[in-house]
């Protein structure tokens, strides 16, 4: 950031030159966002010449006609396995971003993550039930997993909202408590089934770990409504979002509707997060460390923070699934495993370097 | 950090069964009586009569009790032992990782047959309430013929046991007669899938690596050690001839084969376009058992069915 030279230029005040720093921060992450994915696309455990990767891509634009001069297997590759997967994984990385910092700023609890309020626990149960029911689900394109899995979250986090509502309030530390007490008894049903489960226990333990590997088109296409409005419906309210940090009874008092705020929020952080955990399972530590890292080096100012967690998170998902998929090629590493062992290092040397008090 | 230590044991016991230097051949020793037998974790077994009470502890086990024709020995199974039908009308001692040692005990086995996930915990707590262990941990099918000896040996069915062995020597021998010479473009190459999503395949080191190349096909992924998950865009770009999914008649269904037939981005592979898409039930691949050379001969035939004829 050139925020020091600015400084020093003295021409403007300083709440405008943070503002500045700031603007400056999201287009250029927009533009890394677009450059990594780009670059994503491009390699693979599979190596395509750089160029041929373009041309399969720009092959397909309208109104360009070019001979095709590579093996559909290329195509394929490029365009129905590589594409739909980094979209989904920048898709979800933004999701969970984002309703990490929404929970974060709601609860003003910096240990709330997007699994919080039983969202993961009830995913998990909704998916294991899919793999136990003796139905053949060959008639649903969609897959019935990812259906159980969303059903499962948004059920869960129903009741534990329905759980926590005291009158016509929500108070914050019994919503977070009933989560986690939900999340622990629904975790162990989950394991009881899984134990129980036979042969199919591969399949859960796999699907419960989360994996981009299968994505599909169909699968953005499905994701990627829930994510936009639920998005944009947080973003709307970020100037909320910094009101509430103060203190409910003062934001209330500065006329906003505390309850109908956490429940319009609540509600879209719940959906964007049952969207991706449902195809892509539970990857953790995106949610929680994301926030963090932007409120580190750029503030707690909820206009800035949720866009920049939006595309920190989305270039984040999609470099530590490029790695997953290709530091030991051609066999695949669980991307949580990725997500923790680079984020959390990097997360660490942050927090030291800025030594600071950041929530 | 419980998960950690879990982690770290199970390397452990890995690394300790990697470097398990007495795998070797089983022996017997030629005195009449007690009889001393070496299992394949190399341990001593001593014994001074048949055994008369038999707990299995893995399907293998199981079924070659069964084709020795000792099941009426055979005081409880596992959970998973579900071939033949049989063997599910035997009791129970829980699943065959976490077998029940209460239970064991309580039925006062004179015989136990443990395989190698038993080695760390289950053999020493038996051991140490004086019941008699044999483990039998073959990784080939030359190990399989070598366990069916040795329970031969030790139930007294030495006779039966060869007889077995031979029978399987014979079909081994029928396919790789007609397969060793093919050249190397005569062998097609093959993608095994034991597992969708994510997609997973059994290579290196598995007993369906061993009767892919046994059955005249080449492995697709033949750098990967064991069962791995590995990328689409690999198995596109390597564009298998054959794909065969391991199903599982219990539980688990045809999720697999359903997986190889209706993916779209399988279907401009050599297997797609030809309709190359098989099923063997992974009983038959990865079971340990005397069935293994069903599984070799359907996977001649999903590899070569113009030399074995049409499967499924």
């Amino acid at each position: 950031m050139s925020y020091k030279a600015d400084l020093s230029s003295q021409t403007l005040p300083v709440h405008l030159i943070r503002w500045h720093g700031r603007i400056y921060a999201i287009v250029g992450l927009c533009i890394l966002l677009v450059v990594i994915a780009a670059l994503a696309t491009t390699i693979g455990s599979v190596e395509i010449p750089l160029l041929t990767t373009y041309q399969v891509m720009i092959s397909k634009l309208p109104f360009l006609h070019t001979t095709p001069v590579w093996s559909s297997g290329i195509e394929t590759i490029v365009l129905d396995i590589r594409l739909p997967r980094v979209i989904l994984a920048g898709l979800v990385g933004a999701a969970l971003a984002t309703a990490g910092a929404t929970y974060q700023g709601l609860f003003r609890n910096p240990l709330a993550d997007p699994y919080l309020i039983g969202v993961a626990q009830g995913a998990s149960l909704g998916a294991v039930v899919g793999f136990l029911l003796p139905v053949s689900w060959s008639g649903l394109e969609v897959g019935a997993i990812p259906l159980f899995a969303f059903v499962g979250a948004i059920a869960s986090a129903a009741i534990v909202y329905g759980l926590a509502r005291v009158g016509k309030t929500l108070p914050v530390t019994t919503l977070i408590l009933a989560g986690v007490a939900l999340g622990a008894l629904l975790g162990s049903v989950v394991s009881y089934l899984i134990i129980s489960s036979g042969d199919k226990m591969h399949g859960i333990i796999f699907w419960l770990m989360g994996s981009f590997s299968l994505s599909r088109w169909m699968d953005v296409m499905l994701v990627l409504p829930y994510i936009i409005v639920g998005t944009v419906v947080i973003l709307l309210y970020a100037r909320s979002l910094n009101v509430m940090q103060l203190d409910e009874e003062q934001a209330q008092q500065l006329g906003i509707n505390v309850e109908r705020l956490k429940l319009v929020l609540l509600t879209a952080a719940t959906l964007i997060t049952a969207a991706a955990v449902s195809f892509v399972g539970t990857i953790g530590f995106v949610g929680i460390i994301i926030p963090h890292a932007v409120r580190l080096l750029w503030g707690a100012d909820y206009r800035f923070l949720l866009p920049l967690s939006v595309l920190t998170g989305a270039i984040f998902l999609i470099v530590a699934d490029l790695i997953a998929r290709t530091i030991q090629a051609p066999t695949e590493i669980p991307i949580g495993v990725i997500t923790a062992l680079c984020g959390a290092p990097f997360f660490l040397y942050l927090l030291r370097r800025r030594r600071k008090v950041i929530f | 950090m419980h998960r950690y230590v879990r982690n770290c044991l199970f390397g452990l016991m890995f690394l300790v069964l990697l470097t398990c230097p007495s795998c070797s051949s089983p022996e017997v020793a030629k005195t009449s009586s007690p009889i001393e037998i070496t299992d394949q974790l190399g341990r001593v077994v001593k014994l001074d009569k048949i055994p008369q009470r038999i707990v299995s502890l893995a399907p293998s086990n199981t079924e070659i009790l069964f084709a020795l024709g000792v099941a009426d020995k055979i005081v409880a199974v596992t959970d998973y032992c579900n071939y033949p039908a049989e063997a599910k009308e035997k009791p129970s001692i829980g699943g065959f990782s976490t077998p029940n040692i209460e239970k064991i005990v309580a039925l006062s086995p004179d015989l136990v047959l443990a395989t190698s996930m038993h080695q760390k915990s289950v053999i020493p707590n038996l051991e140490g309430k004086g019941i008699l262990v044999l483990a039998l941990v073959p990784k080939t099918l030359d190990e399989i013929l070598e366990s069916i000896t040795l329970v031969g040996k030790i139930t007294g069915e030495e006779k039966e046991a060869s007889k077995l062995v031979a029978e399987m020597q014979n079909r081994i021998k029928a396919v790789t007669d007609r397969t060793n010479g093919l050249s190397e473009d005569g062998r097609p190459t093959v993608f095994y899938l034991t597992w969708q999503d994510p997609l997973k395949t059994s290579s290196v080191g598995t007993l369906a690596h061993e009767l892919i190349q046994k059955a005249g096909g080449r492995n697709i992924f033949p750098e990967i050690v064991g069962t791995q998950s590995i990328d689409l865009e690999s198995l596109v770009a390597r564009n298998p001839q054959v794909m065969v999914a391991g199903i599982s008649m219990g539980s688990g269904g045809d999720t697999t084969f359903q997986y190889l037939k209706t993916e779209t981005r399988l279907q401009n592979t050599e297997a797609g376009k030809n309709g190359q898409i098989y099923n063997i039930n992974i009983d038959l691949t990865g079971r340990f058992g005397p069935r293994i050379v069903d599984g070799l001969e359907q996977f001649a035939e999903c590899i070569h069915p113009e030399i074995f004829g049409s499967p499924n």
